[in-house]
């Protein structure tokens, strides 16, 4: 990748900004926003049809691994899109597992016998843990459909206990999207933990997100932070001090602005990406207020 | 800077007391019997057990060389919790019981001894270089599990240490990896309850110096049924007292791994 000045723009030029220090999490965007479901609270409004942020190719995404590798990466995430429409999303996992333990994020739509095998065979032989992520906005089928598009919740379903029955154990991965359908008592977590267990689920493994404001979902109108906003506050617990991003363009602060001109910090190598991420979108809002990650925990 | 000490061949060294003052009579005992020159505590004293002043004569007569974990950070700054950064609500309940039963419990005076304790220790084992943490050498409450601690963050972060050997607990589980490179990277384990292996003892270290570092994690068993009762009696949750019992963690398990929460029960 070639480097280029980068463009400053808006308001992202007087935002408080967070201190880089040093590289924890590689997330890698490996279809950009590539996806065969098109759920309407999409952070970056992923679908089936031209994606806006293209997928990255093996050869990127290998050389931002050794990389990371070199600074003493701590974990890497695999997100997009859906990953496993990328036909070498194995190989590249496994790849990542010689560097570090990793987590693929996915709708769970893909994953049929044959997938849940090579994971399982690939999580026994890799030095360190395979976790996957398998997002459910809902345990309610029709609720869970119509965020997520018709058959959705049957096939992720279908793949948690796939993964099951092979001795993984994945992270059912919910947003707070349908909360208020549930009333104001419902315990999502409890909630996530029974229908796990109904399924036969003995060891449940629940993470629960915040709905952002951006990408398919109506934009946040809160303001962006200031500083009179961060003073006291510990901006090194803030993932983007020590989680950057690989997209087709370039590098970003986090997963949640990947892709966004703002949150770039480099469209060449990674290591030019490791300086202060400035907070100026309503997002880094939610991040400071509810002490949120991207990160499995 | 983290304080300099001396120059030791042979050390026994554990993590994670959480109160178990039966199983830290029983390992003190059983290092003595091991010809050890120095006895160290990576933190966190309290937490999960009964009688949480217990500990502290024992550490104090022992001779411990005791660093502050983030339990004990809690504990001696007043903070509302224990620090680990829990998300899930039941990892949170059981968590906040516990944190509030041993800041009950715990005198002044024991908080002001764990609020002066420090943070990293320094040693040489022979001819290594040795580094003394509680989570990690940058993090207190930093989880450093054997399946999701890459060998190129241990080489990043045993350089920027300037160590051979980095030695941390806070997990509750014990690991060593001998790196290419001939340093080592040993989590200690905990003494404060069993390791989510079925069995209910627990464990600690003993490091030995040679030419290469000699690492042997030493089973420890004792009396566990008194403990879980004495537990019981003080109004501590079931959940706590089965996991003394039976060696099967029950809470607190969402910061755990793929591969070491397969290794569990719950």
């Amino acid at each position: 990748m070639t480097t280029r000045a980068l463009p400053v723009i808006g308001s992202e030029r007087s935002a408080p900004t967070a201190p880089f220090l040093g590289l924890s999490a590689l997330w890698i965007q490996i279809t950009g926003t590539w996806c065969n479901l098109e759920c309407r609270h999409c952070i970056n409004a992923s679908g089936p049809r031209a994606p806006w942020l293209r997928p990255l190719d093996g050869a990127t995404v290998r050389r931002a691994l050794a990389e990371a590798e070199t600074v003493g990466v701590k974990e890497i995430y695999f997100t997009g899109g859906e990953p496993f429409m990328h036909g070498e999303i194995l190989p590249l996992l496994e790849r990542a597992l010689e560097v570090a333990p990793t987590t693929v994020l996915t709708n769970g739509t893909l994953i049929g016998p044959e997938q849940a095998d090579a994971l399982a065979a690939m999580a026994a032989r890799a030095p360190y843990s395979l976790e996957i992520r398998v997002s459910l906005d809902d345990t309610d089928r029709a609720l869970n459909d119509r965020v997520r598009g018709e058959g959705a919740w049957a096939k992720a379903v279908e793949a948690v206990r796939l993964m099951r029955e092979r001795g993984l154990l994945p992270i059912v991965t919910a947003t707070e999207i349908t909360r208020d359908e549930h009333g104001a008592e419902s315990g999502m977590y409890e909630r996530f933990r029974d229908f796990l267990h109904e399924q036969g689920v003995d060891r449940p493994r629940v993470k629960i997100m915040p709905v952002f404001g951006l990408g398919r979902q109506p934009a946040s109108l809160e303001p962006p932070l200031t500083e009179d906003d961060l003073e006291g506050f510990d901006r090194s617990v803030l993932q983007c001090a020590n989680a950057r991003v690989v997209t087709s363009t370039g590098v970003y602060a986090c997963p949640i602005l990947a892709g966004l001109d703002g949150a770039r910090l480099s469209t060449g190598s990674l290591a030019e990406s490791f300086v202060a991420a400035p907070l100026y979108h309503p997002a880094c809002v939610t991040c400071r207020r509810t002490g949120m990650t991207c990160r499995n925990s | 800077m983290p304080e300099q000490l001396g120059e030791y061949r042979r050390i026994a060294v554990f993590g994670g007391v959480y109160n178990n003052w039966l199983a830290l009579e029983a390992t003190l005992a059983d290092a003595r019997r091991r010809d050890v020159e120095a006895v160290f505590c990576l933190g966190d004293m309290g937490g999960f057990g009964p009688h949480p002043d217990r500990v502290f004569p024992l550490l104090r007569q022992g001779g411990v060389l005791a660093l502050q974990g983030n339990y004990d950070e809690s504990l001696a700054s007043g903070r509302a919790d224990c620090g680990c950064g829990y998300t899930d609500p039941r990892d949170n309940h059981y968590a906040a019981i516990s944190y509030r039963y041993t800041f009950g419990g715990t005198s002044a005076e024991n908080k002001t001894w764990l609020g002066a304790l420090p943070r990293h220790r320094r040693l040489k084992l022979g001819p290594h270089r040795v580094l003394m943490c509680h989570g990690s050498p940058r993090v207190i409450n930093e989880f450093l599990w054997e399946s999701a601690t890459p060998n190129g963050l241990l080489r990043r972060l045993m350089d920027r240490a300037e160590a051979d050997v980095m030695l941390c607990t806070h997990t509750g589980i014990k690991w060593h990896r001998a790196l290419p490179d001939a340093r080592h990277a040993v989590n200690v384990g905990v003494i404060g309850r069993p390791e989510n292996d079925g069995r209910p003892n627990v464990w600690y270290t003993v490091l030995t110096a040679g030419p290469d570092l000699t690492v042997e994690f030493v089973p420890v068993a004792y009396d566990h049924e008194a403990l879980a009762c004495e537990m019981e009696r003080e109004g501590l949750p079931a959940e706590f007292a089965e996991t003394i019992r039976t060696g099967w963690w029950t809470t607190c398990l969402e910061n755990l791994p793929a591969r070491e929460r397969a290794g569990g029960k719950y």
